[in-house]
């Protein structure tokens, strides 16, 4: 069962938090709302929750419309077949791991040994298997998220909503349990919501981004496409690094930054005058400085250079830029170079 | 969901529910008849010439009376040894704070413990063993008398420095609660900065510690003054016999003595409320700016200072509050209790249990006890289960209206107890619950309503709301969430909650002390009856076997879990 948003709209006291939002997500499918916080992005996942009643628009979940403004509908979150997972977990403090774990099989009024066969599963599948009996308090963060991720499956919930899960845990533990989501969600194959401010999260989770600003949408598309066609400079910072050139496009398409360098890109329309060209630092060639010249290669200096282990980051200076470079060669700080890249790497905006 | 009932789409609803309505509805009319029932019938009452329930017409001459040359004087009276009290309270509170949480004081824990067992010592039966201790013919003088020679007392408790005397006594313990939160809050490494800058630990209090402290210990002040406005067990005790009247036994006196005078009183009443009001508005604003910086990290501990040389000081101070305080007062019922006829040496005593014999015989007495355990563990129930809804309303559901209900349930807090019973006096006579245990139940309900929203607002307010949000994204509705989830959590709460409720009623005597007939008498009030017909011996063994009885029944309340 998919999920389907229509000209959702939120607002506290006169502010609006999510002005007409809408998309559908196909049954099975992972996708991340991201951006900063208060873009609206928890908001719309609450709404689609229940635990939020908009102002305006229609959810439906499968085929189950659970809130129409037009028509007065709205379904309590308690008659909506979802499985959440919040922020501070909530895991119940007064209850053991199993209680928490069965409590949504107990009040749908299933049997004991209904509830016995699915908890042991869902705690299996988080690898808590031999906790089922530890009194909630006793667990770490991580174990406390794992038992708010099988208390939102063991029903099998027509949805699964995420609400930053992943926030409250240090960095290790974050990318081990990050990989773990995402396999469980592909085993279960839930159609799922997955709110979040880390680019990292979102590009390696996601079947699709759904990047939002001021509570509407800014663009909605794979990982690979966000990451490589961002349609303004707001999502190109979000979704990662962004070096960006001010160039002025011409007639032809071409663009020039002030040093006389001209851009090329593999994505025409830009409209002519002032624009900016963005390239990933990871897509941009460093080279001994050959004297050659030609479209889409800066000549510059290294200002600096970090060592990170696999790799340098370079600071190069170019006549109208410092863009950040990676690469594995290395080249001293003061070194006349030489950047390039493709076409396809290149993507001019509009200035903001 | 295969094999398991599924609830979806079975039911569809607009809005959060018209239950949830209906309840805040009766919540807020429940509230508001206890609490401002008695509050305009004091209104009525003040333009009156006769008694409830009397013939009468209107007056201004009750409000004209109010600035008579007797009322003044009591009101100066009243000042004086509230303000007192509240200064050398707030002294004794901060000192104990200081020296519990900032130096290596070393009976710590005992000093909390003996605070807190005066903290529940009832006012009344302080002040009875103060009498015994301390009036003229009382054990003090009697041994002092038999040391010096003479025959002028050296101690006389009926007097405007006695009630102040014991009223500091009572009121430390709740001085320092309210000033500990505010204290361990406090960020000390500001302190340890000061004496990492040079500065000695006298030099440090004055200049870092008292001026961040600034905003808790006003708030301490404006809060002992209202109390000790408000007290009425203490000077009806010490200063009826003394010929010293403060405004809460005046206006006692006024009502009950011919020629009753109670349209003088609801205007005494009144201008009362105005002050101590007044003072909790107040004291609401000071806590409001309080801006000094809190302790934000975790795993920081306070370095206490070492008090050196000045332990002998401190441990001598300590012990003699304590022993003051409680100790001392308890040994003196205990003994007055176990004697035919009160001499101050116990080697001239004739010793017996008569006195405790007396209570079984006396249907009164058990009467009154019956009385008590009705008021106080049922009408506790009562109290406990308003503040609780009133709290859950104000500080998560918040409908429209919740501002205005959070006032109405603050209000008691600026009302004497023994105003709200001359309320209760004025308005009770047009109920049907005339005369009933009724009655008592329902004006402490409204005196104490504060007492249960603190409590367990404060426990709401620490609730993560995604607890309960949770549940319902797990499929309970708000009925079962609230049943397995909220209340639950709140048991810690609710427990203290009744506790304190419980404790309250018992010892209760201002709001009862007007509207009590012969058959809703309780026990606190035989308990002054007894002493005020110097029966001292009965009044000592009752209070002996009612703190015994408290102590024992809350021991089982707190033990029993809460079945939910």
């Amino acid at each position: 069962m998919g999920i389907g948003v229509e000209s959702l709209v939120k607002k506290y006291g006169g502010k609006t938090i999510v002005d007409n939002v809408g998309f559908h997500i196909a049954d099975g499918e992972l996708v991340s709302l991201l951006g900063p916080s208060g873009c609206g992005k928890t908001t719309t996942l609450r709404c689609i929750a229940g635990l939020e009643t908009p102002e305006g628009g229609r959810i439906a979940i499968g085929d189950e419309v659970v809130f129409d403004a037009a028509s007065g509908v709205t379904v309590e979150p308690y008659h909506r077949n979802i499985g959440m997972v919040f922020q501070s977990y909530a895991i119940w403090p007064h209850m053991t791991v199993f209680e928490n774990v069965a409590f949504p099989l107990r009040v749908r009024g299933a049997s004991q040994t209904e509830v016995e066969r699915r908890v042991v599963r869902a705690l299996d599948r988080v690898g808590l298997g031999a906790f089922r009996d530890r009194s909630s308090q006793q667990l770490s963060g991580g174990q406390q998220q794992r038992v708010a991720v099988a208390r939102a499956i063991v029903h099998e919930p027509a949805v699964l909503l995420f609400d930053e899960p992943l926030s409250n845990l240090d960095a290790r533990l974050r990318d081990q349990t990050r990989a773990e989501i995402r396999a469980l969600q592909r085993e279960l194959n839930i159609a799922t919501i997955y709110v979040t401010h880390d680019q990292t999260e979102a590009l390696s989770l996601s079947d699709r981004i759904l990047v939002m600003r001021d509570g509407r949408i800014e663009q909605f598309g794979t990982p690979e496409e966000i990451y490589a066609r961002p349609s303004d400079m707001f999502v190109a910072e979000v979704v990662g690094t962004a070096n960006f050139f001010d160039i002025v496009v011409d007639d032809a398409g071409l663009g020039r930054d002030s040093g006389g360098t001209v851009f090329r890109t593999a994505f025409p329309g830009a409209a002519p005058g002032k624009a900016r060209a963005m390239v990933r630092p990871d897509r941009l060639r460093i080279g001994a400085d050959d004297g050659a010249g030609g479209p889409n290669r800066l000549r510059g200096t290294v200002r600096q250079r970090l060592f990170m282990g696999g790799y340098y980051e370079y600071v190069v200076e170019t006549a109208s830029a410092r863009p950040r470079v990676l690469s594995a060669e290395a080249f001293a700080e003061g070194t006349p170079v030489v950047l390039s890249f493709n076409d396809e790497n290149c993507i001019f905006l509009a200035r903001d | 969901m295969n094999g398991v009932r599924s609830l979806a789409s079975s039911e569809r609803r607009r809005g959060p529910g018209w239950a949830v309505r209906a309840i805040f509805a009766a919540t807020f009319l429940s509230a508001a008849f206890l609490i401002l029932t008695p509050l305009l019938a004091l209104l009525h009452g003040s333009f009156q010439t006769g008694s409830p329930g009397g013939a009468s017409e209107f007056t201004l001459r009750n409000w004209r009376d109010l600035g008579s040359g007797n009322i003044v004087h009591t009101l100066f009276v009243t000042c004086y040894i509230s303000v007192a009290t509240s200064v050398l309270s707030t002294i004794g509170g901060a000192g104990l704070t200081w020296l519990v949480y900032r130096s290596d004081f070393r009976f710590k824990k005992s000093l909390v413990g003996a605070v807190g067992l005066s903290f529940f010592f009832p006012g009344f039966i302080l002040a009875m063993a103060w009498v015994i201790l301390a009036s003229p013919g009382g054990i003090f003088n009697d041994l002092l008398g038999h040391v010096f020679g003479g025959d002028d007392p050296v101690f006389d408790i009926y007097s405007v420095s006695g009630i102040i005397w014991i009223q500091v006594l009572h009121i430390v313990p709740f001085a320092f609660f309210t000033l500990r939160g505010p204290m361990i809050a406090m960020d000390s490494s500001l302190e340890e900065a000061g004496y990492a800058s040079g500065g000695n630990p006298w030099a440090v209090i004055r200049r870092v510690t008292l001026p961040l402290m600034i905003f808790p210990l006003l708030s301490s002040l404006l809060l002992c003054f209202v109390l000790s406005v408000e007290q009425f067990a203490i000077p009806a005790m010490v200063g009826i016999p003394g010929h010293v009247n403060t405004l809460a036994t005046e206006l006692y006196l006024l009502t009950s003595f011919s020629p009753p005078n109670t349209g003088l009183a609801a205007a005494v009443g009144l201008a009362m409320s105005a002050v101590t009001g007044l003072s909790i508005f107040a004291q609401r604003r000071v806590i409001a700016r309080n801006t000094a910086p809190t302790v934000t990290g975790k795993g920081y501990r306070v370095r206490p200072l070492a008090l050196g040389r000045w332990h002998w000081a401190a441990n001598t101070i300590c012990l003699a509050y304590v022993a003051m305080s409680f100790f001392i007062p308890t040994l003196a019922l205990i003994y007055t209790s176990c004697i035919k006829f009160f001499v101050a040496n116990p080697f001239d005593a004739a010793w017996t249990f008569r006195n405790y014999q007396q209570l079984w015989e006396s249907p009164g007495t058990l009467r009154a006890f019956w009385n008590t355990l009705v008021v106080a563990g049922g009408g506790a129930v009562l109290g406990l289960t308003l503040g609780t809804l009133v709290a859950w309303f104000t500080h998560r559901l918040k409908p429209p209206g919740y501002r205005a209900l959070d006032v109405l349930a603050a209000l008691p807090f600026g009302i004497p107890g023994i105003v709200i019973g001359l309320g209760f006096l004025w308005s009770y006579v047009y109920l049907p619950i005339h005369g009933s245990l009724m009655v008592l139940v329902f004006c402490y309900v409204a005196r104490f309503l504060p007492y249960a929203t603190e409590t367990v607002g404060a426990q709401v307010v620490q609730l993560d709301k995604a607890l309960e949000e949770a549940a319902w994204a797990s499929g309970a509705n708000r009925l079962v969430s609230f049943r397995r989830i909220i209340l639950p959590l709140l048991r810690p709460a609710l427990q203290s909650g009744y506790f304190l409720l419980f404790i309250a009623y018992f010892r209760e005597i201002a709001a009862a002390a007007l509207i009590y007939t012969a058959s809703t008498q309780v026990l606190s009030i035989s308990i002054w009856a007894f002493f005020e017909n110097a029966n001292w011996g009965v009044a000592s063994a009752l209070s002996i076997v009612a703190t015994i009885v408290t102590v024992a029944l809350m021991a089982a309340v707190m033990r029993a879990p809460l079945k939910v």
